[in-house]
């Protein structure tokens, strides 16, 4: 019998994000690396919760925005699984958000004083490095 | 006398208690749902002990009215308490008996008393039933009373501040017990605590008590959306605080305006604008933020003899 796979996330108390909200980023982290690939097993509501110490109500609810979203998917008397991916967001949303995160990193780094070639290398490494998990 | 509700575990209505000149509850109307874990915050003085003092019945309200699972809290049976649980942060429980002869008691005591509720909780902890209760440690004590409580098969679980003085390990023996066990997934849980940690981690309903009367009801997270945190670059000390809306808090750092405020959207900023701010950036809060922020605006303080 498959076995859930194992959700190495942390959450904090005390942050401006609700905890549901730490949860919902934090596997959609997950899917993107394909650290979580399609047909993975998450752990069950109770599981989740048990294991960060939080309300299992909190995990529901984290779970049911990621569904929602087309994340995840549930599967009758199952569970849940991650989604085979589709793209989840218009192509103007793709567009304004990678805008937004770029803008952000810029804002980061410009007050570092790297050599723009260096910090293209480092991007460059970073995303290599992500690649061998996405076929693993 | 009206008929039992089920659907709420807890009804006031315009409930007043009056020491001497003060009033500790001031016309209050609350009423908790049945299901899931409400918790209740307020500082010092906010009236939650009087308030839970006069649902159990253990003290007479001045005026209004109280019932508690459908009861009117005056004329609490021995069955009706049966049917709550409580568990209080001093852990009271009689030092000279064994653990094991307190839980004979109350087995005896309890009609509905679990076993199986009793054994699953106590296990969490290394408690002897020949050990004498005294020689329990905090965490010990707060573990056996939780079980002690569950073991009774309550429909209404109140906790006043249980994981007071409890070491981590402690902490997290009890919230496991409470969370995820079978023991209590049959109540209604009323948690107090000052502790906002624990509430972000456990409360699926927020309810905040001030001056004896309530002053929000809702999910937790919708109580942070209301607070956000301005910081703007203000000409001088920036507009008279009196004239700032829905201000929590304020502080000046390295000559910028802090504002903690409450329910203020966008117009927030305009409001700013027209006070002089050349810039100015908002950001969401923690809800320990929110809560203590909100908790701070009306507490007392001494009269400034500078501001004559």
């Amino acid at each position: 019998m498959a076995r859930p796979q194992a959700l190495m996330i942390q959450i904090a108390t005390g942050d401006p994000r609700p905890i549901s909200k730490q949860i919902v980023d934090a596997v959609r982290m997950k899917i993107a690396t394909a650290e979580l690939a399609p047909g993975d097993q998450l752990p069950s509501v109770r599981g989740l919760a048990q294991q960060l110490t939080v309300n299992p109500n909190t995990v529901a609810k984290a779970y049911a925005e990621l569904t929602g979203e087309g994340w995840l998917e549930s599967r009758q008397g199952l569970g849940l699984y991650v989604a085979t991916p589709r793209q989840r967001l218009s192509d103007a949303e793709r567009e304004r958000r990678l805008d937004d995160a770029i803008g952000r990193f810029v804002n980061d780094v410009i007050a570092l004083d790297y050599p723009p070639g260096e910090v293209q290398a480092r991007l460059e490494l970073e995303f290599r490095a992500l690649a061998p998990r996405r076929s693993a | 006398m009206s008929e039992p509700s089920s659907d709420f575990v807890i009804e006031t209505e315009a409930l007043c208690k009056r020491y001497g000149n003060k009033l500790a509850l001031d016309d209050l109307d609350l009423r908790i749902p049945r299901g899931r874990i409400h918790a209740v915050v307020g500082a010092n003085g906010a009236g939650k002990s009087t308030l839970f003092r006069i649902l159990l019945g253990f003290l007479p309200q001045t005026s209004g009215q109280a019932r508690i699972l459908g009861r009117d809290s005056s004329a609490l049976k021995p069955e009706d308490r049966g049917r709550i649980g409580f568990v209080n942060e001093e852990h009271t429980l009689p030092g000279w008996m064994t653990v094991g002869a307190v839980a004979a008691m109350q087995r005896h005591q309890y009609a509905l008393w679990r076993q199986e509720a009793f054994d699953e909780v106590i296990g969490h902890y290394h408690v002897l039933m020949e050990q004498k209760v005294g020689q329990l440690s905090r965490g010990e004590r707060a573990g056996f009373n939780l079980a002690l409580a569950l073991a009774q098969s309550p429909e209404l679980l109140v906790l006043d501040e249980p994981t007071l003085g409890l070491d981590v390990v402690a902490k997290r023996a009890f919230l496991e017990s409470l969370l995820y066990g079978n023991a209590a997934e049959q109540c209604t849980v009323i948690y107090c605590s000052h502790q906002m940690e624990e509430v972000e981690r456990v409360a699926d309903n927020l309810v905040i008590l001030e001056h004896g009367r309530l002053v929000n009801m809702s999910a937790p997270d919708d109580f942070r959306a209301r607070v956000s945190h301005w910081i703007a670059d203000l000409p001088f000390k920036g507009p008279d605080p009196r004239s700032v809306p829905g201000l929590l808090e304020q502080q000046r750092l390295d000559g910028l305006q802090h504002y903690v405020v409450l329910d203020q959207g966008e117009a927030f900023g305009d409001f700013l604008r027209a006070a002089g701010a050349r810039s100015m950036q908002s950001m969401p809060v923690s809800l320990d933020r929110a809560v203590n922020g909100f908790l701070a605006k009306n507490h007392a303080a001494p009269a400034r003899e500078d501001v004559r």
